[in-house]
């Protein structure tokens, strides 16, 4: 990419940054609005709605983010093309959490990365409840379940469930 | 062209979960005092810069420098703060190095100190700096906070070392076994050295898995505890090293590399590392550092390694990233007693993060370690002769790598 293309990206992430979302947030002196920047996300929420699933893509390095980025962390670039990807995936990797709940009683969180088909990055989900996730193994195919009436955010999908993995009993170890 | 630089001396406070009988500064002096002691030509006075350390936040004072400048004896001298976060120790090592190749006048001797008194402080306040971050990002994407397993992997480092760990397992096809025995290597090797923090001289792969999981697959048994501590290392310039003590250690090769975030990534969006444990800035910090010490056999030519790992499949990772051992051999090698104490290539054998983790000092404390096992002033000296080793640094979210390599020639090769 060239030093001018580079400049002129940049140029762009800075004026459209105002564009932003607010939190409300406590400190014991006083409460302020935190804000941070959802620009670059907007047209992927909105195709939540229509439960379709979108990334960016860097024109730099053809990488694809999803859920998209503000930058390119290798280029430093605003990714500029939006790409389709499948709702399909694949466990990245997997680990369990121990956490004590309210009756001091220690509780299993599952955590899962999963690496969305067509997608070069992978975020945190969960698997459908009832799945034990010591048997789930590393590149495990896995389907993304949506909401009954989707709100315009991630959690619109609920979980991943488990798909057929016709391949699985051809492998004598996982 | 810079100048050589050498190592001639390095000490340690006694570690402890809660050294409660000391203040700050006291326990910073306290490691001071074993550096200077064992190079008894060298007084406060003759020293010209300090370079000094810590995780902040950790240790729940600010500016902490300027409470201890009297105590490390650093008052009217140029005083230096690195903050890198889990890497610190090793990011001060570097910058003690760098201040003396420098070449500046009237600076040719330099202390670098790092250390850590949790006990004092609040991780957890210091780690909801990063957490409160990750959160409002999450958030953004329309995650609500009462979906809280989704951001457990937020801040601390064992949410990143669970995924290496499941992923280099898989990738390894070793149990829960093999990361027992690396423990067990650390705490006996621990129980010999004076400064460490847990020493177990009995423990065997069955206590370790008897212990719960704190985060599948890593149990209670194999996390590394937290200390307090400090370390101390004098660095100085080749010609006033050979009059300061007998074996001068110089520091040929130093790289600092970080890689994009581990988990969460740039505004929340996810890794892009699809496996967590490839270590790509390993490899490269690796390389530059190798390079410029000449290295071209890593694994015959260094005899000795101190490698960061706080969690034990770290540690049979970065022998590998590191060019020691070929991929996934690593847990053979400590099946079979190479990396033991009276091994071929000993490893980390103070006892390591694992035993002792004072965060900001444990990644001073590999590559002090690693020059006084070359001085063999080491407090569990191996018994092989060590001419070439390397120290390694680690830090969790950005997967930030600091490495030193030294030698007791000099053959650093300026490119």
């Amino acid at each position: 990419m060239s030093k001018q293309t580079q400049r002129k990206s940049m140029d762009y992430v800075k004026k459209e940054y105002k564009r932003t979302r607010t939190m409300p947030a406590n400190w014991y002196l006083s409460s302020y609005e935190y804000k941070f920047n959802i620009t670059h996300m907007q047209p992927f929420l909105k195709k939540l709605k229509e439960k379709k699933l979108v990334a960016n893509k860097c024109s730099g390095c053809n990488r694809v983010f999803f859920p998209p980025r503000l930058v390119c962390g290798k280029c430093l670039v605003k990714p500029d093309r939006w790409v389709d990807i499948r709702d399909t995936a694949r466990v990245a990797t997997y680990a369990i959490a121990y956490l004590k709940d309210e009756n001091s009683e220690v509780q299993e969180k599952p955590m899962v990365l999963v690496h969305h088909d067509g997608a070069d990055t992978s975020s945190i989900a969960e698997l459908a409840p009832g799945v034990d996730v010591k048997d789930t193994y590393i590149s495990m195919p896995i389907k993304a379940h949506w909401k009954d009436n989707p709100e315009g955010g991630l959690m619109d999908i609920e979980y991943y469930d488990l798909m057929d993995d016709d391949a699985e009993d051809l492998n004598e170890s996982k | 062209m810079g100048r050589q630089v050498a190592i001639v001396s390095a000490g340690y406070s006694e570690h402890a979960s809660k050294r409660s009988d000391v203040s700050m500064p006291e326990l910073v002096n306290e490691a001071i005092e074993d550096c200077l002691a064992k190079v008894p030509s060298v007084e406060l006075k003759d020293i010209d810069a300090f370079v000094n350390g810590n995780m902040p936040a950790f240790e729940g004072s600010n500016i902490p420098e300027l409470w201890m400048t009297d105590w490390m004896g650093a008052r009217n001298k140029p005083l230096m703060r690195v903050t890198t976060g889990g890497t610190t120790g090793g990011s001060v090592a570097i910058s003690g190095y760098y201040t003396v190749t420098a070449g500046i006048p009237g600076i040719d001797t330099v202390l670098a100190i790092a250390f850590e008194q949790q006990s004092q402080g609040d991780t957890s306040v210091g780690l909801a700096s990063v957490a409160y971050g990750e959160i409002s990002i999450l958030n953004s994407l329309g995650i609500s906070y009462d979906q809280l397993n989704r951001l457990l992997s937020a801040g601390a480092a064992i949410g990143v070392a669970a995924y290496q760990a499941t992923t280099y397992m898989s990738k390894a096809n070793i149990t829960e076994e093999d990361l027992a025995r690396v423990v067990v290597q650390n705490r006996r090797n621990a129980a010999k050295t004076w400064w460490a923090h847990l020493k177990m001289p009995d423990l065997t792969i069955a206590d370790v898995l008897d212990t719960p999981y704190v985060q599948y697959p890593l149990r209670y048994g194999m996390v590394c505890p937290a200390s307090d501590g400090a370390v101390a290392m004098l660095f100085t310039t080749e010609e006033k090293a050979k009059d300061m003590c007998d074996i001068p250690v110089y520091v040929n090769g130093v790289a600092s590399v970080a890689n994009e975030t581990a988990v969460l990534g740039y505004d929340g969006s996810g890794s892009a590392q699809l496996d967590p444990s490839e270590q790509l800035g390993a490899m490269k910090s690796a390389d530059l550092a190798y390079s410029q010490a000449g290295i071209s056999f890593p694994r015959k030519e260094i005899d000795y390694a101190e490698v960061y790992a706080p969690f034990p499949n770290q540690e049979l990772m970065w022998v590998e990233k590191l060019g020691l051992f070929e991929e996934t051999t690593a847990p053979e090698m400590y099946e079979t007693g190479v990396t033991a104490h009276k091994g071929e290539l000993p490893v980390n054998c103070s006892g390591g993060v694992n035993s002792t983790n004072a965060i900001a000092a444990s990644a001073m404390e590999r590559p002090s370690e690693a020059a006084l096992q070359i001085m063999g002033k080491a407090s569990n000296q191996v018994p092989k002769t060590v001419h070439t080793s390397i120290g390694s640094g680690w830090g969790g979210s950005l997967n930030l790598i600091t490495l030193m390599a030294m030698s007791d020639e000099p053959k650093r090769k300026w490119k």
